[in-house]
């Protein structure tokens, strides 16, 4: 048996005091023994000392461990139904990657999240789509999907649809999302639409970086075990340019930082809208960004929704 | 440690008295009362006399003491332990970095800090393809604790540094993601198992199937160590500085005992208080950045590298490369306030 040390195994820490004054500094030391004998040993009820001898117990396989090769295998590229997008994603958003659309209010970022829904419910996969500002209700998403020559029938059987409003909620979604998605392993696609509404109610820097770290968290570990594509939409913030006064001038700049998204998996892609219906697109940051470097544009054409 | 467990065992007799006083482990026996108190407070019908006690009391003393070292014999060992590993390839490449701290080979614990973009991150990695480029049958776990490690920021490295073992680099770099330090120390468990386990067979003498054997790990990376201790510590409690103190001795036993480098990245914070600039007294180079997780952390480690990256508007207008130091802060094994200076050119660290 190894000599991990005990304290260092997540168990309450009552039990955890009793193990040390009994002596019991590793796992070793267990070993002689059975969860009755140790119940005795040190007055602890039967349950506890079970937890202890389970919390020894190794896994085989190493825990959220892949090789790189395996990451980068996944090579499955689904497409966005906005050709310019693909252009600059090379070729469509990869399985396992988060892709967070930045624009300005009006440029059209929540209805290209809705309609990238809908390669993913030709392909027969699941989509799971939270709306937290009512921008896209069902019944947009039921007439994107029967647009086009392959809509199907129950297309909109395949999409599950949620309302988020509050930043409790969210933090509830975020929680459960795990084991919703394990639950539910055909779901290939999750959409979070308009993520900065719920956020702009929190107006301490420490309280929304802590909420930043549980969605970071969550993506990451969802995007790792379920190879799940996410796409998230977000508003940009005004911030004014210090130094400059009468007139002021402000600039708008991205809701996160960086770091605030997991880094070797997020695509950002800002919308910058030049005439009344085109504009360029802008790729902000990507796992192999370099920073310091110019970024790569691409023109769109806004017809409808956004196309080419 | 536990009374039963002391080798040689006490007298049964004994034994069983000290358990029905509630005297259960050494340190018990040993500290917490006079001997004559202890003896008088043990249950009659034992049949052990004062003598055989005090015998007793010297014995679980001598058992209960920490093992003798001698500098000399410690010395020699260190000479052979050098000399045995050589053989394997563990160099970032750029001559004046390695020299810094001598190599990066086994058994080492090594702290890389620095402010954002200052090159931790690819130092690290360039070190790890590089092993694993040029050795055939050992592998290198990355604990991720941000999620920021990108597949193919890392193909793109391993097709630059060629080796004679490139092809199957990327399958040997195994990725963990761990947000806390329980998970952490999952993954740590999961490679001493298989760690002992690879020991155990070598040691066994079986025959050795080089074509089946799993790869060993001779490097870990923890990416990020700060967001993984940093949360915990508190100036209120002392529980995060001793999950820390734990963890980072636990690294080093097993540097020690499975023969692995280990590099540890660290951030930066500011020296002094908010909004003043106090200069940092221990680098080379003026700054007012230290490495994060508090004045301790820094001895934890065998030595403490500190990356700057230095302004690009310097003469030679290379537009794709960035130029950066490294600093010995603190070095248990070599020179400190020693630096040198390399480029970072499309994410290769090479000479300045």
């Amino acid at each position: 048996m190894s000599g991990r040390s005990l304290s260092t195994l997540s168990l309450p820490l009552s039990t955890l005091s009793a193990l040390a004054s009994a002596g019991y500094e590793t796992v070793r030391d267990l070993s002689s023994s059975t969860p009755e004998q140790l119940s005795k040993d040190l007055n602890l009820p039967l349950p506890a000392s079970q937890a202890v001898f389970s919390a020894t117990r190794a896994s085989a396989v190493l825990p959220l461990t892949q090789s790189a090769a395996a990451m980068m295998g996944a090579t499955k590229r689904y497409s966005t139904s906005c050709a310019p997008l693909d252009k600059l994603l090379g070729g469509g958003i990869r399985c396992g990657s988060v892709l967070e659309l930045m624009g300005p209010a009006g440029c059209g970022k929540e209805l290209l999240a809705a309609n990238a829904v809908k390669t993913f419910v030709e392909a027969n996969q699941e989509v799971l789509f939270v709306d937290m500002q009512n921008m896209a209700p069902p019944a947009t998403i039921r007439r994107i999907l029967s647009d086009g020559p392959t809509a199907q029938a129950d297309g909109l059987d395949l999409v599950h649809y949620q309302t988020l409003h509050t930043l409790t909620e969210l933090v509830v979604f975020l929680r459960n999302l795990c084991d919703y998605l394990k639950a539910h392993s055909n779901i290939a696609l999750l959409v979070l639409n308009s993520l900065e509404f719920p956020l702009q109610s929190v107006l301490n820097y420490k309280d929304r970086a802590a909420i930043m770290d549980i969605v970071k968290e969550t993506l990451a570990r969802a995007c790792q075990d379920m190879n799940l594509i996410v796409i998230i939409t977000s508003h940009l913030h005004s911030k004014q340019v210090p130094g400059t006064e009468e007139p002021t001038k402000w600039i708008m700049i991205p809701a996160y930082y960086d770091n605030q998204l997991p880094k070797g998996r997020t695509y950002r892609v800002l919308i910058v809208p030049q005439w009344k219906t085109s504009g360029v697109m802008r790729l902000l940051f990507s796992p192999t960004h370099v920073p310091n470097r110019p970024v790569p544009e691409e023109p769109y054409q806004k017809i409808g929704g956004m196309i080419q | 440690m536990r009374i039963q467990q002391l080798v040689p065992p006490l007298s049964a007799d004994l034994a069983q008295a000290l358990q029905e006083i509630g005297i259960k482990t050494d340190t018990d026996l040993l500290l917490a009362h006079d001997p004559l108190t202890i003896f008088a407070k043990l249950p009659t019908g034992h049949g052990v006399t004062l003598r055989q006690f005090r015998d007793a009391l010297a014995q679980v003393a001598e058992l209960a003491s920490a093992p003798v070292a001698y500098g000399d014999k410690l010395f020699e060992q260190e000479m052979k332990r050098q000399e045995d590993i050589y053989v394997e390839d563990m160099l970032l490449g750029v001559p004046e970095v390695d020299a810094l701290l001598g190599g990066f080979n086994p058994p080492r614990v090594i702290e890389l800090s620095g402010d954002a973009g200052s090159g931790k991150t690819a130092l690290a990695l360039q070190v790890a393809l590089r092993h694993l480029t040029r050795t055939a049958n050992s592998s290198v776990l990355w604990i991720d604790t941000g999620g920021e490690f990108s597949p193919e920021r890392v193909a793109l490295l391993v097709e630059k540094l060629e080796g004679p073992y490139s092809t199957t680099a990327l399958e040997r770099l195994q990725v963990s993601l761990a947000f806390d330090i329980e998970a952490a120390h999952e993954v740590l468990e999961a490679v001493r198992q298989a760690l002992s386990a690879a020991a155990d067979s070598d040691a066994a003498g079986e025959v050795y199937d080089s074509a089946s054997a799993s790869p060993v790990t001779r490097c870990i990376v923890v990416d990020s160590i700060t967001s993984l201790l940093g949360p915990m510590l508190s100036a209120t409690s002392s529980q995060g500085h001793a999950i820390m103190t734990t963890f980072m001795r636990q690294l080093r036993a097993f540097a020690d005992s499975f023969s692995l480098t280990i590099l540890v990245i660290n951030t930066s914070t500011k020296v002094g208080p908010r909004n003043t600039y106090v200069a940092n007294p221990e680098a080379v180079f003026e700054t007012g950045r230290k490495p994060g997780l508090g004045p301790s952390f820094t001895f934890m480690t065998d030595a403490t590298l500190w990356l700057t990256r230095r302004s690009r508007d310097e003469q030679e207008g290379d537009a794709d490369s960035t130029v950066h130091t490294a600093e010995v802060f603190r070095s248990r094994i070599t020179r400190s306030k020693t630096w040198a200076p390399f480029r970072i050119r499309n994410g290769l660290l090479v000479s300045a």
